[in-house]
């Protein structure tokens, strides 16, 4: 009996010890390729005149591509913020050729009643190592027209989920396409939004610098956005997946559709943008078969993605 | 015990005489009458020291689907394991891989196994729902007595085709009042060589299987008994796939307390808790010329109880079991990428999912007279399947619910009549079967048969048995003729169809296809066994079986066994024994290219052994010479998948000794 005893003790002991391999941790899995950017923090600030104006990003920063900004306007006199200003932003790069530049973005900020801060969104095109990005922005108080300028730092955006495209379309019209939603893409059916941009050619010559008329942009409206995305790896032989849609504009402007991604990895959102009239603006089809070995083939129009 | 033992249509028995049989062959099933003393023997006539899976192949109803050398697919009436339960004990144990490489029967060994009871159809609903019948995997307990008593056996031996060479050893004690059984075994296999003498490269395998139960007797009439089964397989090669078996490791626990009852309407009160762990690790890192490097790994965990009481009143006896347990079964993939800097690509192939039982069943025998006697059994279950990764499903299958309760209702009746030349039985059954984890949950699941991956559908109606089975038989001193068919009509049958959406994820497979119901498929299993004494130490054994298996459309089944037969001599003489037997399928006409099947030829193999028993100072020792495949035919098949060879011709020797 002496001898079972031993035995019994050993064998317990052998099979008590716990998984040889350790189950995935999904959620961290999730974010080894994701940084998050979940709050919006103090990205610059400036002062004109009595008045402090803070503007918010999300993590406090500005990365290229879409980026939402918040304004919140302080009256130094009175200390209170003001709430019934109208706010105007334009975004503006100065290369080092010396030439001037935008991106998409919203002129006329909108108050946000509720959360008390102007709201509006800009799209980089180009991070800070192509240049020189400034702010300039006036708002009113009591009728009087403030301005200020600020200088800000635009940097190279690591998050791939939020990339963007900026082309010249069949109509020699140049759109920007900007990856909006979702910031941390799972295995899943996910909600892709993205915000698709045209630059209005002025049709009057430059005033004074800064002239808004020569860096506008607008949201183009009822165009529709295939989509096919694929992983590009050769391994993966242009592997899809089912269920996704096409993306169309919804009551925000923005343009909505779904993505489903089957596994994590690098993933090429193939697209092809139609004007209202149907007309092919960019893009091809790519291939749908699945080939092994082979990088798959890309649309002429394509958005990057990874997580 | 004998009103239990009379239930079992179908036992496996291979101490009983003329039953000569062979691994990849089949024999009839005989009604055998055990006392509860004895045990029988995991060994078939061929062959003493066999593993479990070939000890399962020498069953009529059973078939297997190999990918290998190592851990067969039992199919049971020539249905998937989906479709029966596979238990220890009664005990559920949910095999961790996606691939179905590991089947419960590859966590045993032949040493700590006493038997394995078979049972077809509803009547095998006593464990929980089934289709297809119920395989249990029982194990060796030694009966206390009344002085201490030490045994051991020992067993050794060699395979010459894929160098395979065995131990196992068992040792157990016994007295009044504690019992100790322990067994330990290990097994080496390198590549084996097909009928062309060519290697089948990653054939390979190494399992080191371990087990212990001790057990107290409490009082006179109740016993306290706790067990553990340790099993571990390294290196384990799959030829059919693209990837092998780093390490499968199954921890096994079981308590249970048996109460008897000498007065009163309850006889039995036998109750267990039990818990056990499966972990899977495959992966390719021995498979350079793949594309892709791919980790598959896998876990499988289950808790559970079984409380069963035996009742007997005159003529009446029944027995009821409740059975409950919670199984969670997690399986990952994760894909490499040529520039190993880059990303890795995961996705879960199960997205944990949980699945919770409880069901109570019943079956009751009545005997009518010495001859005769009716059975009327049934069981309710409910089953509970929750995906925590839910999302996975939901690309293919939008809104589907992230949980799901079913009621798995069952019926059987029965009647048998035996007189001493006749016998002669009919039943019917009706049962559901909730789909599998792979079935409801899977995601992109590779099978390597028909190179598609499989998508689960967590929306899948109940699978829904209708059945019909009738046996009877003839026997004199010297002839016994046994014929034995079961039709299954199957509601809402469950099968992989080609899905126009979704594009492959496995850089092998050809495309997706997701499980769906086909509105209904049935089956049909027929065999016929014979056997004669030609001489009081000549036995003749024959045995016949065919099986037809049709979707809703008349299209064939897949992996449904073509006509096959088997036939074998046994002498013994004094001490010495020796044994040939020939098997073989047919050509297989109705096979299914849907599913990836294609026509396979027939074969013939022909065996033969000779065995000679000794003592050493009062040891019993049998010492055992024989050669499978012995015209080294080139074959496979019909359920081998990528058409993999078999083994060639096989020379086997083995020792075992009784300590």
């Amino acid at each position: 009996m002496k001898f079972f005893k031993l035995f019994a003790v050993a064998f317990f002991l052998a099979i008590a010890s716990s998984c040889t391999l350790d189950k995935t941790d999904f959620e961290a899995e999730l974010e080894t390729e994701v940084p998050e950017y979940y709050e919006f923090e103090e990205a610059a600030v400036l002062t004109v005149e009595n008045y402090t104006i803070h503007i918010e990003a999300l993590n406090g920063t500005f990365y290229k591509g879409y980026n939402e900004i918040r304004l919140h306007i302080k009256d130094a006199h009175t200390n209170t913020e003001l709430s019934s200003s109208e706010v105007t932003f334009l975004p503006i790069i100065t290369h080092l050729a010396g030439d001037n530049a935008s991106g998409p973005h919203q002129y006329k900020l909108s108050y946000n009643a509720t959360e008390k801060y102007y709201s509006g969104y800009v799209v980089f095109p180009e991070e800070s190592s192509q240049g020189n990005w400034q702010f300039y922005i006036s708002f009113t108080d009591a009728n009087q027209v403030f301005k200020g300028t600020q200088q800000v730092m635009v940097e190279t955006q690591t998050n791939k989920n939020l990339n963007m495209a900026s082309f010249i379309g069949a109509d020699s019209e140049q759109y920007f396409i900007a990856l909006v939603a979702p910031q941390k893409p799972t295995v899943a059916e996910n909600n892709l939004v993205a915000g698709i941009y045209k630059y209005d050619k002025p049709t009057t010559s430059a005033g004074t610098f800064p002239d808004p008329s020569q860096f506008s942009y607008s949201v183009v409206s009822n165009y529709t956005l295939k989509l096919d995305p694929r992983m590009p790896e050769p391994s993966m032989g242009n592997h899809s997946s089912p269920n996704n849609k096409d993306l169309t504009q919804q009551n925000d402007g923005l343009y909505h559709g779904v993505v489903n991604y089957t596994m994590t990895g690098n993933w090429t959102l193939n697209l092809m943008l139609f004007n209202q009239a149907g007309q092919l603006l960019k893009g091809t089809v790519v291939p749908t078969d699945f080939t092994p070995g082979v990088q798959g083939v890309k649309s002429e129009l394509y958005i990057d993605t990874l997580f | 015990m004998r009103y239990l033992l009379m239930l079992l249509f179908f036992v496996v028995s291979v101490a009983a005489q003329h039953t000569a049989t062979h691994r990849d062959s089949i024999k009839s099933l005989e009604e055998v009458t055990i006392k509860s003393a004895t045990k029988n023997k995991i060994e078939t006539e061929m062959k003493m020291a066999i593993s479990v899976d070939e000890f399962l192949s020498s069953s009529a109803n059973i078939s297997f689907i190999k990918r290998g050398a190592y851990a067969w697919e039992p199919l049971l009436n020539n249905m998937s394991t989906e479709r029966s339960t596979l238990t220890i004990d009664g005990m559920h144990i949910f095999g961790a891989c996606t691939d179905k490489m590991d089947p419960i029967t590859s966590y045993v060994e032949s040493n700590n196994l006493a038997t394995i009871d078979i049972k077809s159809g509803q009547e095998g609903n006593m464990h929980g729902s089934t289709v297809a019948g119920s395989i249990d995997l029982k194990r060796k307990s030694t009966a206390f007595s009344e002085n201490a008593l030490w045994k051991g056996t020992y067993q050794s031996g060699f395979e010459f085709n894929n160098k395979q060479f065995f131990n196992l050893g068992n040792v157990s004690f016994s007295s009044q009042k504690w019992v100790a059984d322990g067994s330990i075994s290990y097994r080496k296999a390198e590549n084996y060589s097909d009928g062309n003498d060519d290697e089948v490269n990653h054939s390979q395998f190494k399992k080191f299987n371990s087990s212990l139960g001790l057990a107290y007797k409490t009082s006179d009439l109740s016993s306290v008994r706790v067990e553990a089964i340790f099993d571990m397989a390294k290196d384990v090669g799959y030829p059919a796939l693209p990837m092998d078996l780093w390490l499968s490791r199954a921890v096994i626990a079981s308590a249970s307390y048996k109460l008897l009852f000498e007065k009163g309407l309850v006889k039995v009160w036998d109750s267990k808790v039990y818990f056990n762990a499966i972990e899977h690790y495959m992966d390719d890192t021995t498979r350079p010329e793949n594309l892709v490097h791919m980790d598959m790994p896998g876990w499988s965990t289950t808790y559970g109880l079984l409380s069963r009481i035996n009742l007997k009143k005159e003529q009446y006896s029944s027995e009821i079991q409740l059975n409950a347990y919670d199984n969670l079964s997690i399986a990952e993939m994760r894909m490499y990428p040529q520039d190993r800097s880059e990303r890795t690509m995961f996705a879960y192939s199960w997205p944990w999912v949980t699945t919770r039982y409880a069901g109570l069943s019943m079956n009751n025998v009545w005997e009518i007279s010495e001859k005769s006697q009716v059975n009327v059994g049934g069981s309710l279950g409910i089953n509970y399947n929750y995906s925590k990764y839910i999302d996975f499903n939901w690309i293919f299958h939008p809104g589907a619910p992230q949980e799901k309760t079913r009621f798995l209702p069952s019926l059987n009746a029965g009647y048998i009549f035996d007189s001493n030349q006749f016998n002669f039985s009919i039943g019917t059954g009706y049962g559901h079967r909730a789909p599998s984890v792979s079935e409801g949950y899977g995601y992109y699941i590779y099978n390597s048969f028909d190179r598609y991956d499989y998508i689960g559908n967590p929306n899948l109606k109940n699978e829904i048995s209708y059945e019909a089975n009738a046996a009877a038989g003839f026997k004199t001193d010297k002839l016994s003729v046994q014929g034995k068919i079961n039709y299954f009509y199957i509601q809402n049958y469950i099968i992989g169809r080609i899905l126009s959406m979704g594009s492959p994820m496995n850089y092998q497979s050809v495309g997706v296809k997701g499980y769906t119901s086909l509105d209904y498929a049935t089956l049909l299993n027929m065999s016929l066994n014979a056997t004669y004494d030609i001489l009081p130490h000549l036995h003749w054994n024959g045995v016949l079986t065919y099986a037809r298996g049709m979707d809703d459309n008349g299209g064939n089944l897949p992996f449904i066994r073509p006509l096959s037969y088997q036939t074998s001599l046994h002498f013994m003489h004094k001490n010495f024994g020796i044994q040939t037997s020939i098997n073989g399928d047919f050509e297989q006409i109705h096979y299914s290219p849907e599913y990836g099947e294609d026509e396979t030829p027939s074969y013939t193999i022909w065996n033969i052994s000779a065995d000679y028993s000794f003592k050493i100072n009062r040891m019993k020792a049998v010492v055992q010479v024989g050669a499978e495949n012995i015209l080294n035919e080139y074959y496979s098949t019909y359920a081998d998948w990528g058409n993999i060879p078999r083994m060639g011709r096989n020379i086997f020797t083995s020792l075992k000794v009784n300590l």
